[in-house]
C-alpha cells in the first residue's frame, strides 16, 4: 500500500483524479475550475487530463451550477460541482432547498439527485464578510441533504470518495483554513470513510469536546498543550450525526464543550446540546458550553477575535471541569 | 420538420391529438367542480392551453425528457400517461406514485420521462439544462423539452438556463406557454419585450407561434426538436394562448380581469381544433360529440374509482428523505405514530 505526503488540496485533487480515471460519469463543474484549477487550485491539472467536457468552466451563476448538477445527476451522471466560496451559495439556496434536497422525497425515490456540492468555507484567509462564512446550519436544517466536512488530508480523501458514492446529495464543506495547513500520509488507492461516522481524535476521561472542520486541529492542540484528559470528537458528518459516538463519550465524561466557528445562535452546538440534554441529562455533571463565533457577521480586520482560539476553548473546558 | 404521413396516418395522429385535448379539458372541469364540492383540495387547470401542449407533444419522441410545469395535463395525457396517475396524485392516495407528498397538480410520471413538478416556478429549467448536458455528453440522440409560463421569464432561473443552454449548445427546446396571466399579473406587467425575442440576447433561435393552433405548434416544435437533435443547439418557443380558467381553484379571476374567454367561443383552442379538423374532413359533429361523451364517461368512472383509494400509510411520511432512514427520523416516527 503506497502513500504520499499531501496537504488537503492535494488530497482532494488526487481523489477526484483517481475516481474520474475509473468512472467516466463523474463530471466537474464550477467557476474557474478548468484552466485556473479553481481559485484554491483544488481541481488543478484535471482539465488537461480529462478535457473540457468533464471539467466544465461554467458561466458565473451559482443557481445555474447547482441546477445543472441536479439535472445531470438525475440523468445518470455523477457531478461534483464547486461553489467558489460558500458565501456565494445563497442565490442557489432555492435550487438546494427546493430541488436538490426534495427531489427524492417528492418523487418517492423515482428521481434522485446524487451529486456532490463542494465549497470552501470558514475563515483563515482574511476574507472578511464575503469570503469567510460558515453556513453549515442552513444546510443541516434542510431535510434531504447530507452534510460533511473533513479536518485533515487523510479524511478528506476517504470522505470525498464516500460522498461521490452516496445515493444522496452531499454538501461537502471544505475548511479553507486547513487546505494547506498540514500534510499527512495519504494512501494512493481508493478508500472510504463512511458517511455518518465521527472520529475520536483524542481520548481522555474528564471532558468531551465535540467539534468539526477547521476547529479540530485547534482543539487537539489545546488539549495536548494543556494536558487535559479529554475525548475530542471530530464529527466529520454533520448530517446524519453520529449520535452513538457522542452518547458513548458523554456517558463516560459527563462534561461537554462544543466548539465551532459558525455563529452561536442555532448553530450545530445548539442541536448537539439539545440532543445531549434530551437523551442523557442524568450523566451530566455540568452545563454544556459552546465556544463559537459570535452572532456578528465575519469581520475583516478583527478576524482573530471572531474565530475561537485556544484561550477561549480552555476557559470553557476549565469551567465545565470545575463545575460542581 | 414534421414527419411525412399518408392521409390515414395523419388523420389518426390529429384526431388522437384532439382526443387528448378533450380528455384534458374534461378532467379539468371535473376537478374544478370536485374542488368546489370539497372532494379535492386544490387544482390548477390547463384549460386554454390544450392546443399548445398537444401540438408540442406531437413533435416529441418517447425517449425525450420532459421538464414540465404544473399546467401540462394535456401534454401528459397526449404522451400516454393514464389519467389514473393524475387522479391518484390529486387525491394524494396510497396509489399515488409519490405517496401523497405534494399538493394536487404536482405530478410525477417517470416512466413517461416526466421529471416531476416543483412549485417555485422556473427552477425546473436549470435542471433541464443539466439533463441536456448529460444527453450531449453520452451522445444519446434524444432531447430535453422544458415548459414554463410567461411569469417564469422574469426569474433568475430562466436567465441562467437560457444562457447556459446556449453557451454549451445543448439539445434542448424551451417552450414558454404564454397564457397571458401569472395569477393576477398580465404579461404586459411582466415584461416589456416579447418573450421569444429574449432568445436573441442569449444567442439562440427564438420563435413565436399561435398556441391556439395545434398544427402550427406541432410544426414549430418539430423544427426546434430537429435542430436540437442535429446538434444545432437550443430554441426558445413562445406559444401564445389564453388561461381560460383561474390560476388555481384558490383565486377569483373577476378581481383582476374582464377579458374572459368563454368555453366554446371562437378563441377556445378546442373549438379552433374541431373546426380545423372538420375543414380537413377528419371529423364531423358526430365524432366530436362521441369523443366528448366518451371523455366524460372515462373521467367520471376513474374519478369515482380513484376517490375510494385510502390515504398512504403514515409511516411513508418518513421515507425517501435520504436513501436510508436515519436514526433521528426513526425516533421521530416512533414519537409521532
Amino acid at each position: 500500500m503506497s502513500s504520499k505526503v499531501m496537504n488537503m488540496v492535494q488530497s482532494l485533487n488526487s481523489t477526484m483524479d483517481l475516481r474520474m480515471s475509473q468512472d467516466d460519469s463523474i463530471i466537474l463543474l464550477g467557476e474557474d475550475i478548468g484552466k485556473d484549477g479553481g481559485v484554491f487550485r483544488v481541481t488543478d491539472g484535471l482539465l488537461d487530463k480529462y478535457g473540457e467536457e468533464r471539467v466544465v468552466d461554467t458561466p458565473l451563476v451559482e443557481l445555474g451550477i447547482v441546477g445543472m448538477a441536479i439535472g445531470m445527476a438525475s440523468s445518470g451522471l455523477k457531478p461534483i460541482a464547486e461553489i467558489q466560496f460558500q458565501d456565494f451559495i445563497y442565490t442557489a439556496m432555492d435550487q438546494i432547498i427546493n430541488q436538490m434536497a426534495k427531489l427524492r422525497y417528492r418523487t418517492a425515490g423515482l428521481i434522485t439527485a446524487p451529486l456532490v456540492l463542494r465549497t470552501p468555507y470558514g475563515g483563515g484567509i482574511r476574507g472578511g464578510l464575503y469570503h469567510s462564512q460558515s453556513g453549515e446550519t442552513y444546510f443541516a436544517h434542510t431535510a434531504g441533504l447530507v452534510v460533511m466536512t473533513p479536518s485533515n488530508p487523510y479524511d478528506a480523501k476517504g470522505m470525498l470518495s464516500s460522498a461521490i458514492d452516496s445515493p444522496d446529495p452531499v454538501i461537502f464543506l471544505e475548511p479553507k483554513k486547513l487546505y494547506r495547513a498540514s500534510k499527512a500520509e495519504v494512501p494512493e488507492e481508493d478508500y472510504k470513510i463512511p458517511v455518518g461516522k465521527a472520529s475520536l481524535v483524542h481520548e481522555g476521561d474528564d471532558v468531551t469536546i465535540i467539534t468539526y472542520g477547521s476547529m479540530v486541529p485547534l482543539v487537539s492542540r489545546a488539549v495536548s498543550n494543556n494536558s487535559v484528559s479529554a475525548d475530542v470528537i471530530d464529527l466529520r458528518t454533520l448530517v446524519p450525526l453520529d449520535i452513538n459516538a457522542i452518547t458513548e463519550s458523554v456517558r463516560k465524561t459527563g462534561r461537554v464543550v462544543v466548539v465551532h466557528e459558525a455563529p452561536r445562535t442555532l448553530g450545530m452546538g445548539a442541536e448537539i446540546s439539545a440532543l445531549i440534554s434530551e437523551r442523557m441529562i442524568e450523566y451530566l455533571y455540568a452545563p454544556i458550553l459552546r465556544v463559537t463565533g459570535p452572532d456578528t457577521p465575519f469581520p475583516y480586520r478583527l478576524e482573530e477575535y471572531y474565530v475561537p482560539n485556544e484561550k477561549r476553548i480552555m476557559a470553557a473546558v476549565q469551567k465545565v471541569l470545575e463545575f460542581r | 420538420m414534421v414527419e411525412e404521413l399518408n392521409e390515414q396516418a395523419q388523420r389518426e395522429k390529429y384526431v388522437r391529438g384532439f382526443g387528448a385535448m378533450v380528455l384534458s379539458r374534461t378532467l379539468d372541469r371535473k376537478l374544478i367542480t370536485a374542488q368546489r364540492q370539497g372532494r379535492v383540495g386544490f387544482y390548477t387547470p390547463s384549460t386554454g392551453q390544450e392546443a399548445t401542449q398537444v401540438g408540442a407533444s406531437m413533435a416529441l419522441s418517447k425517449e425525450d425528457i420532459i421538464y414540465e410545469y404544473y399546467r401540462d395535463v394535456a401534454l401528459m395525457i397526449h404522451r400516454g400517461v393514464p389519467i389514473e396517475v393524475m387522479l391518484d396524485q390529486v387525491f394524494g392516495n396510497s396509489s399515488d406514485l409519490a405517496k401523497g407528498r405534494q399538493m394536487p397538480s404536482h405530478f410525477v410520471a417517470r416512466n413517461y420521462n416526466f421529471m416531476s413538478i416543483q412549485s417555485p416556478v422556473a427552477t425546473n429549467l436549470p435542471l433541464a439544462v443539466g439533463a441536456a448536458y448529460a444527453i450531449k455528453y453520452r451522445k444519446k440522440g434524444n432531447i430535453v423539452f422544458a415548459t414554463f409560463g410567461e411569469g417564469s421569464s422574469s426569474t433568475p432561473d430562466f436567465h441562467a438556463a437560457m444562457n447556459m443552454a446556449a453557451v454549451f449548445n445543448l439539445p434542448i427546446v424551451f417552450m414558454c406557454e404564454n397564457n397571458g396571466w401569472a395569477i393576477s399579473t398580465p404579461v404586459e406587467k411582466q415584461t416589456k419585450t416579447e418573450i421569444w425575442k429574449k432568445a436573441d440576447a442569449y444567442g439562440m433561435r427564438g420563435v413565436k407561434v399561435d398556441g391556439n393552433d395545434f398544427i402550427e405548434t406541432y410544426k414549430v416544435t418539430a423544427e426546434a426538436v430537429e435542430q436540437a437533435r442535429a446538434g444545432n443547439g437550443p430554441t426558445l418557443i413562445e406559444a401564445v394562448s389564453y388561461r381560460m380558467g383561474p390560476h388555481s381553484t384558490s383565486d377569483d379571476t373577476s378581481k383582476y380581469r374582464t377579458d374572459e374567454v368563454q368555453e366554446g367561443s371562437e378563441k377556445d383552442p378546442i373549438e379552433v381544433a374541431a373546426n380545423t379538423l372538420k375543414e380537413m374532413g377528419f371529423i364531423n359533429d358526430n365524432v366530436v360529440s362521441r369523443i366528448k361523451e366518451e371523455s366524460v364517461r372515462i373521467v367520471e368512472q376513474k374519478f369515482d374509482e380513484r376517490e375510494k383509494i385510502p390515504a398512504p400509510d403514515p409511516e411513508t411520511m418518513f421515507h425517501d428523505v435520504l436513501a436510508e432512514l436515519t436514526w433521528n427520523l426513526e425516533e421521530q416516527m416512533r414519537e409521532i405514530l
